[in-house]
This record gives C-alpha cells, structure tokens and sequence, in this order.
C-alpha cells in the first residue's frame, strides 16, 4: 500500500516538524507595548500585554513600579473586546527612568503563570 | 490554595467529576444499543448516581478552583468570588453549563428517550475539551490538540462510561439477550481504543515531548502511569472480547466480574487525568520570567 504509506509518513513528518516546543501550554507574554527592554521617548497612557493563550481578565494582576520604586499602575488590567489573549493597564507615568512590571496572569485553561519585565522612559 | 496539596485534590475532584459525568453520558448510551424489547432494572437510578457524583464532585472542583483563582485565605473570599467565576471565567459557564446539559439528559433519559438523552450527555463531555490547552491556544497546534481533545474524551466517555452499566445489564438480562449486548459493544470498545491510543500518541508528541520526560517530570510521570493504565486496561478489554465473550453465556459471571475491574481500572486512569490536566507539559513549558 504505498500510497498510505507515503500519507503515514507525510503525516508523522508534520507532527515532528510540529512537536519543537514552538507552542507554550499556559498563558505566557508574547509581547508587551511598550515592549520587552525598550527605550521609548514619550510616557503611555497605558500598557499592552499579549499572551499565548486566552486570560481570564477578572484574575489577572499587574503592577508596575518606577524608579523611585511607587506603584504608577492607575487601575485594573481591562479586557481588549475581541482578542481574548490581550489585556490593558492604564498607568500614569510623569517621569522617565526605568519602569519594571510584574504580572500574575489566569488562563482560560485554569492556570496560572507570572513573570515581570521593564521599559525605560528617555525623552 | 497555591501548594501541591490542593493541586492534587483539585485534580481528584475534576477526575471524580469526570467519572460521574461519564458513567451517566455512557448508561444513557448503553441503553440505545440494548436489545429490542429488553429490561434493565437500575439503569435510570445508575444514571442519575453519575449525575449526582458529576454535581457533587463539580461542586467541590467548582469551590477549590474559586479558591485557587482568587487566592482566597478565608472561606468568605471563596463565597465572594463565586458569582464572578461562575459569570465570567470559561472554567465557570462550562462547568455550570455541561451540568445543565447533564440535568436535561437525565431528565430525558427518566421519561425513556435515550437517545435524546445520550446525545445531550454527550454534548456536555466533549464541551470539557474546550478547558484544556487546545481550547486556549491559537494556531495549528491548538487546532491540533483541540480535536484530539474531543476525540479521546469521546472514546473514553463512550467505552468506560458505559462500563458500569454494561456489568449490570450483563447480570440482569437472560443470557441470549446479555451475549447480544457484549457483542454489539465488543466493536465499539475495540473503536474506542483505537481512538485513545492514537489521540495519546499525539498528545505525547505534543505534549510530553519525549521518552526522557516520562522520568523527570511529574506531567510525564503522570502521562506514563495513565498509559500504563491504558496497557492493562486494554489486557483486559482483549480477555474479554477474545476469551470470555465467545463463550456466553457459560462465562458470565466471569465477564461481569472483569467488566468491574475494568470500570474500578477506569476510574483510576480518570483520577490521574483530573491531575495530569492540573499541571504544566513539559513540551510546551514556558520562559520562566517573561
Ligand atoms: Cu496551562
């Protein structure tokens, strides 16, 4: 039968070119806006976050610290209508240096994860 | 609520929830392959036990995850969380919804319409699929883990599912009528094995990642002792339709007695699942720190 060989093979092929861990189970940070280590010149009126996965919203938490160490997140991460995978913070930034955020986030598969990173602000 | 600890009585109360839900979906569909004209005694109370394991049990699931997502410290902060898990997480409206769906079919299946009632049931155990990995990740690879989510979650509803009322209907019918009935279901166990296995080897490949991981992560040791379970599960399942099915009715009692041990096997691979779906797969572990 070598025509379903031939499918077989084809089709373990795939699953091996697949299986490199290019997915991550969890909700992790795919990119952030500002973005990962960036320098930006002008302050946001808040942060972008997109994930590997959906987020359950209500459970998910952000801070972000600034370089004298005070909190500038200015309310609770918001949903994006439509991208399940995105969440909002509004902060209130006024003067540059370096800022670290720090999630927790809450996937819709029941998991947790959290990790933090920073940005820095140089008009 | 973050310790190892509740990890695992969370994932034994999902794992008892799964085989509560699995035995009603499988008596109910069971009970569309009986012979024309044949009697089961017992069959609508055993499907309305799975339903009451499926809601006690998603109750006590439905309470520690609360927990766990709200960090609560106090029984209050779990009662004050609740409405919100229940309103706006997925993990709430599908649970409160697969048990809705549950309610119906055992209200259909009381007033004898199986079939009505089996594929309402089976609605509700291939909507959990949405709960895992697949259903939260995008692209190929969630696609990918998303159908084969569905189908092993079919196979195993209909094949261990049916298991406990397969024994009592071997014990209650006459003897023609029970050799009739392990025939009919000796194909659709053999199908539904043949889906598991091909769904797990995807999921391992996925998943698990490679044999290496099967010793040095709790997942893979998880995955492996489920597999393992599988092997002995299918030994048995082989006994059962090669040796002791052919000869009905002198085997018998025999045959309930290994249908038994199959469903008692059955459940433990389940409580194994309920936990294995409470941790990380190594394949796909995350960048700690980003
Ligand atoms: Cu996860």
């Amino acid at each position: 039968m070598p025509v379903r060989h031939r499918f077989v093979s084809a089709a373990l092929g795939g699953l091996i070119l697949l299986s490199p861990a290019a997915a991550f189970a969890h909700a992790f940070l795919k990119t952030a806006e500002p973005g990962v280590g960036a320098v930006v010149a002008q302050a946001p009126s808040q942060l972008l976050l997109t994930y590997t996965e959906g987020l359950e919203v209500r459970f998910c938490t952000v801070t972000v610290q600034g370089p004298d160490g005070a909190a500038v997140q200015a309310g609770k991460p918001q949903a994006v209508a439509g991208h399940e995978n995105e969440m909002t913070v509004p902060v209130h930034i006024t003067a540059p240096g370096k800022y670290t955020v720090t999630w927790h986030a809450l996937s819709v598969d029941t998991h947790k994860t959290e990790g933090r990173f920073s940005f820095t602000i140089s008009p | 609520m973050d310790g190892s600890g509740w990890l695992i009585l969370r994932g034994l109360c999902r794992g008892l929830h799964l085989a509560g839900y699995f035995s009603a979906f499988g008596t109910m569909a069971l009970a569309t392959t009986l012979p024309r004209g044949a009697r089961v005694p017992g069959l609508r109370r055993m499907a309305w036990g799975g339903f009451a394991l499926a809601l006690l049990a998603g109750a006590a699931w439905f309470w520690l995850q609360t927990a766990y997502f709200a960090a609560a410290q106090t029984s209050a902060d779990v009662v004050n969380a609740l409405p919100i898990v229940a309103e706006y997480t997925r993990f709430g409206l599908l649970l409160l919804g697969r048990m809705a769906a549950l309610l119906l079919a055992a209200l259909a299946f009381q007033l004898a319409w199986a079939r009505v009632a089996a594929l309402l049931a089976l609605g509700g155990v291939l909507a959990e699929a949405w709960l895992g990995h697949g259903g939260a990740m995008a692209g190929p690879e969630g696609a990918m883990l998303l159908s084969s989510a569905v189908l092993h979650l079919a196979g195993a509803a209909i094949w261990l599912g049916a298991l406990p009322a397969l024994a009592l209907a071997l014990r209650h019918l006459p003897g023609a009528e029970a050799a009739v009935l392990a025939r009919r279901f000796s194909p659709i166990g053999a199908a539904c094995v043949a889906v598991l296995l091909g769904t797990a080897a995807l999921q391992f490949l996925l998943l698990v990642g490679g044999v290496g991981a099967l010793f040095t992560t709790a997942y893979g040791a998880l995955a492996g002792l489920k597999l393992l379970l599988l092997g002995g599960l299918i030994t048995l399942a082989a006994r059962n339709k090669f040796r002791l099915t052919p000869r009905l009715p002198g085997s018998r009692a025999a045959l309930i007695r290994a249908v038994a041990l199959e469903a008692a096997l059955g459940l433990v691979v389940l409580l194994a699942a309920g936990v294995l779906l409470q941790l990380e797969p190594p394949a796909m572990a995350g960048m700690a720190g980003m």
